[in-house]
């Protein structure tokens, strides 16, 4: 009989278990706009509209950020008051519902084991401290002592349990009927850098770069037909929580940073104080754990050179001949180059095969760069080209009141197994400003008090050679 | 080809979803991992080079908007390398989805929706169903609501489970890179992807076996290509590049695959004695379990390499500063394997042995043998020599045997080439201190052949010759003979 009531239950079910239950693929958020930061923080704007009565009444709004900061949440709308904020995180669970259970009564249905007959008896919880008990008419029991199986009806689920994480926000309206709300809120997981695709033509001297902008959602939420404005730059100094590099970077491979001159011109962009926006032309919906990218930059033929260089780090000999990197130099510049700021990403360079197919070259960070800089990105080591120092001899000399001074001879002895002639920049390093250039064999210059530089042609599959000696104190 | 074309009309602006299940033709391009010092073999549970991989692939997009699904790419694409070319409208947007299909992201996704909940009786085996709405995350186990109330779900000693009646949209099985394109009209194009992928690697393996002469080998050179990837490249244009490049590991979002933890109310007991509770069930999809399980075995040692056919060597062509070997027909890069093609074999390449030491305090040291070749046309080579490793093979008799293993870094041609092939026992160093402070260095040789030894006296002015701005005693040590001199 039991049973047949049973049935009779699960099939009136459905009208009253879909109050309340959105359709598929819906979402609470309204007109969305994010603004994302390089550093993955994103501002979320949400205007919603809502029916409010007249007076103080509490508003839920499900589906923000997972990662909502909730003290940077503000609400606002026309003629609304706020009475309290709340951020509840007491998620329903099966031990929170049996912990709320506490002096309430449940519906408890024993099942025979052999027979799978049910028995339903109401009960009261009495504690649920490491186990549950339960009294039962005049019985106390402990909830599945004996191991059998027994289901646990609750009547309801007691308020402030929430599936998840719930924005609530008590206001008071002056005017009742729908009306439209706008939630604005910081959330971590949302981050943004660019990447680059620079396709090298040696022969021409030119390169064709395509920019993409590359968003992360990890913050837990989809954002729905969303405007999307990228800020090239970050506000503060939170560290990063979305997307992470590994913390070990590769040793350096090469001598200089990209920058070797930063620009002063102004790119042709959106800006807001000192920060260039990229606004996301379209609407677009950003989905949880998605990686999005948009295109934003696209030139053609901007000149582009490759250059060597290779550095000494102090007066000393390598064992063998070691390759000098392979530099790829370009401007931001509008007259000869990108004529673009770039923000920050990573620059992936490819060259055409002799079949005509594009093969990737290597690659390298970059940082934000103001429109009309000089780059010059390693992007590897020359097979070809190699540079080996050599101390030829160190001696002493005479000393002064701070100690004695030594003259280290150096020899560079420099290889090209390319069939055109190349040059190098040659920079011997460490020499802490008091060092001196008793003689060369071909003019160099001080770049700064550390280091001195030659630039070195190299014949086509020749032999070049620098000698120097710098006298230093020690 | 195998296409798809699904459109999905959820909303008026909702794109149609058009499938490229897997590439027409593909091209595989393999660099080594730039941190892997040449002593050390590729490791293949733990690749860290990459490979570029172009595949061209036919698809048909409907008029309007349409997202196009790559399928069937590499398992560790980089997908902020991707480059998409041929797309008759070009990208609006790229998107690659990494929240996946899994137990978790299932009752998440169908939060408060109505799923159908089955009990099945242990006694009698009957199966009941009833409706339930999912009232809780997945995270802390689960709450539904019945006919009756709220339940919770393995808590009961019953087997119960939940029956879902299709899957939320836009949870897929693997991370999924898309294009969001526009055309004017339905079109079959043909598209080509190009991305860079981790977990490949390669290196150069030398085979030189030495003649009865000891003055000249045979040179046999071999690319061996390791792909780590659970993909296989079937028919592939394939390519090695040798040089040092710079590359970054990339930062790629990890999939999401969310678990359900199935956690009950307080369950103690008044006896100890546990009860049959259901173990937690866990939801970690096999993608994420597969990779640590990856091949374990090491690498097996270096050649001596299977036979080939003949004429399918690996061709060399320069491109910017580095080098790329082209394999001459298409192959089939398999998942998870290693593959060794030829690029290089000369029958007579002259070489010498050098003997070397540096000068100790006291005490007797073994030689360092030490294998030298010119890398010039002229004296039998001339070709640029990527990173590998070197097995030296003599003979007794019919008989090969191991002589010495070693390796060497890059070299252009032009270069010297110095392979340290490991000690030589009979060919011994004793360095004595002597009273008047200077050092008295003995020489012995057991063989029945002249060596040329070099002992490095490190800087300074002594010594007969120098290397590399250090400076060297040079002696050529007669068989069965012995060098003395003081320094």
């Amino acid at each position: 009989m039991k049973l047949v009531l049973g049935l009779l239950l699960a099939t009136a079910a459905p009208a009253s278990l879909a109050q309340g239950v959105p359709p598929p693929g819906s979402s609470a958020q309204g007109d969305v706009a994010v603004t994302i930061y390089n550093n993955g923080n994103a501002l979320v704007q949400d205007r919603r509209e809502l029916a409010l009565p007249i007076g103080r009444s509490r508003q839920e709004f499900p589906d923000v950020s997972a990662q909502i900061r909730a003290e940077t949440v503000t609400l606002s709308g026309n003629g609304l008051g706020i009475v309290e904020q709340n951020f509840d995180y007491d998620l329903l669970s099966p031990a929170a519902l049996m912990q709320k259970a506490v002096g309430e009564t449940i519906t408890i249905v024993r099942i025979n084991p052999a027979t799978g007959a049910e028995t339903r008896e109401r009960a009261r919880v009495l504690a649920a401290n490491g186990g549950v008990v339960l009294q039962i008419g005049e019985r106390i029991e402990v909830l599945r002592d004996d191991g059998l199986p027994v289901r646990v009806i609750f009547d309801k689920v007691p308020d402030g349990l929430r599936p998840r994480p719930t924005l609530s926000v008590t206001l008071s309206a002056s005017t009742g009927g729908r009306q439209p709300v706008t939630l604005t809120y910081l959330t971590p997981g949302l981050g943004w850098s660019a990447d680059y695709v620079a396709l090298f033509d040696e022969a021409k001297g030119t390169m064709d770069v395509q920019g993409w902008i590359t968003l992360n959602n990890q913050s837990g939420t989809a954002y729905r037909n969303a405007r999307v404005l990228l800020v090239a730059g970050a506000v503060n100094g939170q560290p990063d929580t979305g997307q992470r590099r590994y913390a070990m970077p590769p040793p350096p491979l090469a001598p200089g940073k990209p920058l070797r001159s930063a620009g002063t011109e102004s790119a042709p962009r959106e800006r807001l104080g000192d920060f260039y926006l990229y606004p996301l032309a379209e609407r677009t919906t950003i989905a949880q754990a998605q990686q999005k990218q948009v295109s934003f930059l696209e030139v053609e033929g901007t000149p582009a050179t490759r250059t060597y260089e290779f550095t000494n780090p102090w007066l000393n000999t390598l064992e063998e001949p070691v390759s000098a990197a392979s530099v790829l130099r370009f401007s931001t510049s509008r007259e000869q180059g990108l004529g673009d700021a770039l923000p920050a990403g990573t620059v992936r360079f490819y060259q055409r095969d002799l079949r005509g197919n594009p093969q990737f070259v290597g690659e390298r960070q970059i940082g934000h760069t103001p429109m009309g800089s000089e780059l010059g990105l390693a992007i590897g080591d020359a097979f070809d080209v190699k540079v080996q120092p050599i101390v030829v001899s160190r001696t002493k000399l005479a000393g002064d009141r701070l100690g004695d001074w030594w003259r280290s001879t150096m020899r560079y002895e420099l290889s090209n197994a390319r069939p055109q002639p190349v040059t190098v920049l040659l920079t011997q390093s460490g020499l802490y400003g008091e060092s001196k250039v008793a003689s060369q064999s071909q003019p160099g210059r001080r770049r700064n008090a550390d280091e001195y530089v030659w630039e070195v042609t190299v014949p086509a599959n020749g032999r070049a050679e620098v000698n120097a000696a710098f006298d230093t104190r020690y | 080809m195998s296409l798809l074309l699904l459109g999905l009309a959820l909303r008026a602006e909702a794109p149609a979803v058009a499938v490229s299940a897997a590439p027409e033709r593909v091209a595989v391009t393999l660099y080594r991992d730039p941190n892997r010092p040449a002593q050390q073999r590729p490791d293949l549970g733990w690749l860290n080079g990459v490979a570029l991989i172009s595949e061209v692939r036919r698809v048909r997009l409907p008029a309007g908007l349409a997202d196009l699904r790559f399928e069937g790419v590499a398992g560790g694409i980089i997908p902020q390398s991707a480059i998409v070319t041929g797309l008759p409208g070009g990208a609006v947007e790229r998107n690659r989805d990494a929240l996946l299909l899994s137990a978790g992201s299932l009752i998440e996704r169908q939060l408060g929706q109505r799923v159908m909940l089955r009990r099945t009786s242990r006694a009698t085996g009957e199966v009941r169903e009833e409706q339930a709405v999912i009232r809780s995350g997945a995270a802390q186990a689960l709450v539904v609501e019945t006919a009756g109330g709220f339940e919770a779900l393995r808590c009961t000693g019953l087997n119960d489970t939940l029956v879902h009646d299709s899957v939320p949209e836009g949870l897929s099985a693997r991370p999924t890179l898309s294009v969001r394109t526009r055309s004017a009209q339905a079109v079959e194009a043909t598209v080509t992807l190009s991305y860079l992928a981790t977990n490949f690697d390669w290196q150069a393996n030398y085979v030189a076996e030495l003649d009865p002469s000891e003055q000249r080998v045979r040179l046999t050179a071999w690319l061996t290509l390791a792909n780590g990837d659970p993909t296989s490249f079937t028919g592939a244009a394939t390519q090695a590049i040798a040089g040092r490049l710079n590359y970054d590991r990339p930062g790629v979002p990890a999939p999401q695959s969310p678990a359900v933890s199935f956690r009950c109310w307080p369950t103690g007991r008044t006896s100890d004695i546990p009860l049959d509770m259901p173990v937690p069930v866990s939801a970690v999809s096999e993608d994420i379990v597969v990779t640590g399980s990856r091949m374990t075995a090491q690498a097996p040692p270096p050649p001596p390499p299977a036979p080939m056919r003949k004429g399918m060597d690996a061709a060399q062509e320069d491109l910017g500063d580095l080098k790329l070997y082209r394999i001459p027909e298409p192959v089939t890069v398999a998942a998870r394997s290693l593959k060794q093609v030829r690029f290089l074999e000369r029958s007579a390449v002259p070489v010498r042995f050098v003997y070397r030491a540096g000068l100790t305090d006291r005490g007797r040291v073994a030689a360092q043998r030490v294998l030298l070749m010119d890398n010039r046309a002229a004296r039998g080579l001339g070709v640029p020599l990527p990173a590998g490793q070197m097995i030296l093979l003599g003979a007794r008799g019919g008989q090969k045997l191991l002589l010495g293993e070693g390796v060497t870094g890059d070299k252009a041609v032009g270069e010297e080439v110095e392979i340290p092939l490991g000690e030589a026992p009979g060919l011994r160093i004793d360095t004595q201190p002597r009273s008047t402070g200077r050092r008295e260095v003995v020489i012995t040789n057991d063989s029945t052949e002249a060596r040329l030894v070099e002992v490095d006296l490190g800087d300074g002015e002594r010594g007969n010759a120098r290397r590399d701005g250090r400076a060297i005693w040079r002696v050529t040590v007669p068989a069965n003979a012995m060098r003395r001199k003081r320094f």
